[in-house]
């Protein structure tokens, strides 16, 4: 046995280490893009909306490089990667499980009721299914070759509309549909990428790139997925013994006051500017006359919305005052009369359209 | 012992492999080891763990709405998720220190009493020896692992009881108790091959060094180092090489269906801690002389 052997010993240790790390490490490796019959965006997007959602299961992971600040209260919109996993029944059954390190939030719809548990404090809550994830299939469905034409062409008025070959995503064949500004639009985005699963025409990933940086600011899609009927009980749900069961308010009315749903939209295509009213509870319809007495440090916001007075820097101009908050791929600024314009626009055209 | 060679110090271990003399040998050790009273009185303090937080959540009805620390909160009313929350708590530090101990007495003790000159000196085969000193911190791992799992099972059916002998995972799915106890076991399974990582390193210290605190030291050091580093955003490429980063994976072993990718990512990772641990003591220790 001479210090040979040693030698040998340790550098066959240091292996099985690197190797071994490295299996556990590298995730699955970038593959070629695989060859596919070519295809048109129309033809690409037609058969989107005429694929029918099947069963699946999989884990979606969600990789955030928004900028968004830090809104207190609503950490996963944060920058950073977090995993979603998904299970589908078709027919409007699904399961989402939101995992945290110490919990889980878990959304269960069964066709008919849908049930949002939350593990930290043990409470489930319940609604009926929306009539929202039936309607659009359901208007769509009648043409979609005519509805994907239609909706292509609108598109191509703004941006260029291709399919940019090949890839792989979550180990299946997709194409990529990317759709860029035109040069005329004064955006923030670059470009967005829709990965569509070759075979089952359903979009597996969403990639939003912005002016300025390589990497995405958002991508969205699965890391997993396996197609295939699933085990029926994963879309019910029985509230476990010790639960607190809530009836979940009218949410529709809530989420989105009616201030907020009649926006106005200036401009259109990519630099779209939205102006609408701040959301103010308990009292409907757009809200006239403020005049900023009630400024930004109205206590009343609707359960669950962020504070949003303590982001974002002072700005002012020719059509009055108010707070910019800057992201990767939009652009938000409250005025002091509670006014909120918003668009995925530089600053400047968001003020442009403030003046108006 | 009769398929002994002669030349047992220089040959390879292939050659004086017996089972008969090398189970002998690991059971003297584990007597031994068992028989120290520092090793007896980790396993009852860790035998506390699980009590002293059943106790408490049952006496004041666990903490408040989702500020317990780790998954205590889950276990309010939900006996069987004790033991998990009790093994995911005493694997971030006290468990560790329970193998480094063990792990610190086999080789840098021996080496400070002078008693490890006289094993190298017997015609032992050093990789016989090392096996047989790893027996003896394996034996105090999956103890204290069972220990505490066991412990826990007990403490949260009698002391926190739950819905009939049932789990509530996190997914809000409950579980029979067969399933819930096959959970646990997972856990424990998991929490011992984490823990062999942490004692494979820590043997490999040990055979360095005649100082068992400096094993102590390191171990402990090493968890807080990778703990700081873990935390830091960007040494962000850094986690999937901490095998501390997958100290959280225990956690969803609560989850419904059981997503299994992280607990074999963590395992995975900790297997090859495991080889690189046994691989420097073996190394060290073939050429080891006091």
């Amino acid at each position: 046995m001479g210090r040979r052997s040693w030698v040998g010993a340790g550098l066959g240790a240091a292996l099985v280490g690197a190797v071994g790390v490295g299996l556990v490490v590298a995730p699955a490796g970038a593959s070629a893009a695989p060859p596919l019959p070519p295809v048109s965006p129309e033809d690409l997007v037609s058969s989107v909306i005429r694929a029918e959602p099947g069963a699946f299961a999989g884990e979606v992971e969600v990789d955030n490089a928004l900028g968004l600040p830090a809104v207190p209260g609503v950490p996963q919109l944060a920058n950073g990667t977090s995993t979603v996993r998904v299970w589908s029944g078709g027919e409007g059954r699904g399961r989402v499980a939101l995992p945290s390190p110490d919990g889980e939030r878990t959304l269960v719809s069964d066709g008919t009721t849908r049930w949002s548990y939350d593990s930290r404090d043990r409470t489930a809550t319940r609604a009926p299914a929306g009539e929202g994830r039936d309607g659009p299939p359901g208007e769509v469905a009648q043409d979609p070759t005519a509805a994907a034409t239609q909706a292509v062409a609108t598109l191509r008025q703004t941006s260029t509309v291709a399919v940019d070959g090949t890839a792989e995503v979550a180990g299946r064949p997709v194409y990529q549909l990317v759709l860029t500004p035109q040069p005329t639009e004064r955006t923030l985005l670059r470009e967005v990428r829709v990965a569509v699963d070759a075979e089952t025409r359903q979009p597996l990933q969403l990639t939003v790139l912005a002016q300025g940086s390589g990497e995405p600011a958002l991508r969205v899609g699965f890391s997993e997925i396996t197609y295939g009927p699933q085990d029926p009980s994963l879309f019910t749900f029985t509230p476990p013994p010790g639960t607190t069961v809530r009836d979940a308010p009218a949410r529709d009315g809530e989420q989105r006051p009616d201030g907020d749903r009649q926006g106005t939209t200036v401009g259109d295509g990519w630099d779209t500017v939205v102006i609408g009213q701040a959301p103010r509870p308990g009292e409907g319809g757009p809200q006239d006359g403020q005049d900023g007495q009630e400024g930004q440090d109205d206590p009343q916001r609707p359960e669950g919305a962020p504070d949003l007075s303590a982001l974002g820097t002072p700005v002012s101009g020719p059509w009055g005052s108010g707070r910019v908050i800057t992201t990767a791929v939009a652009t938000v600024i409250v005025t002091d009369d509670g006014r909120i314009a918003a668009g995925a626009v530089p600053q400047q055209v968001l003020t442009e359209a403030l003046a108006r | 012992m009769t398929t002994v060679s002669t030349s047992a110090p220089a040959a390879t271990p292939a050659s004086t492999r017996s089972v008969a003399p090398l189970g002998r040998l690991a059971a003297a050790e584990v007597r031994w080891v068992l028989r120290r009273p520092r090793t007896l009185v980790l396993l009852g303090l860790l035998a506390l763990v699980p009590v002293a937080l059943g106790i408490g959540i049952a006496l004041t009805g666990g903490p408040g709405d989702g500020d317990g620390p780790g998954l205590v909160a889950a276990v309010a009313g939900n006996g069987l998720v004790l033991p998990i929350a009790a093994l995911g708590l005493a694997l971030s530090l006290l468990l560790p220190l329970t193998v480094a101990t063990a792990a610190a007495d086999a080789l840098a003790g021996e080496a400070a009493h002078g008693t490890l000159r006289g094993l190298l000196l017997a015609p032992v085969g050093r990789v016989r020896l090392v096996v047989m000193k790893a027996a003896g911190v394996l034996t105090v791992a999956v103890l204290a692992v069972l220990v505490v799992a066991v412990v826990g099972v007990v403490t949260g059916m009698v002391v926190v009881g739950g819905p009939g002998g049932t789990m509530i995972t996190l997914s809000g799915t409950t579980l029979g108790l067969g399933e819930a106890l096959g959970r646990v076991a997972l856990v424990a399974g998991w929490t011992i091959v984490q823990l062999l990582a942490v004692a494979a390193v820590a043997l490999a210290v040990s055979a360095f060094t005649e100082h068992p605190l400096v094993v102590l030291a390191a171990v402990l050091g090493g968890l807080i180092v990778f703990g700081v580093l873990a935390a830091v955003p960007s040494l962000e490429w850094l986690q999937p090489l901490l095998l501390t980063s997958g100290w959280t994976a225990g956690a969803d072993a609560l989850r419904d269906p059981l997503p299994l990718d992280d607990l074999a990512s963590s395992t995975g990772r900790a297997l090859v801690y495991v080889v690189l641990g046994a691989a420097v003591t073996v190394w060290r220790m073939r050429r080891r002389d006091g």
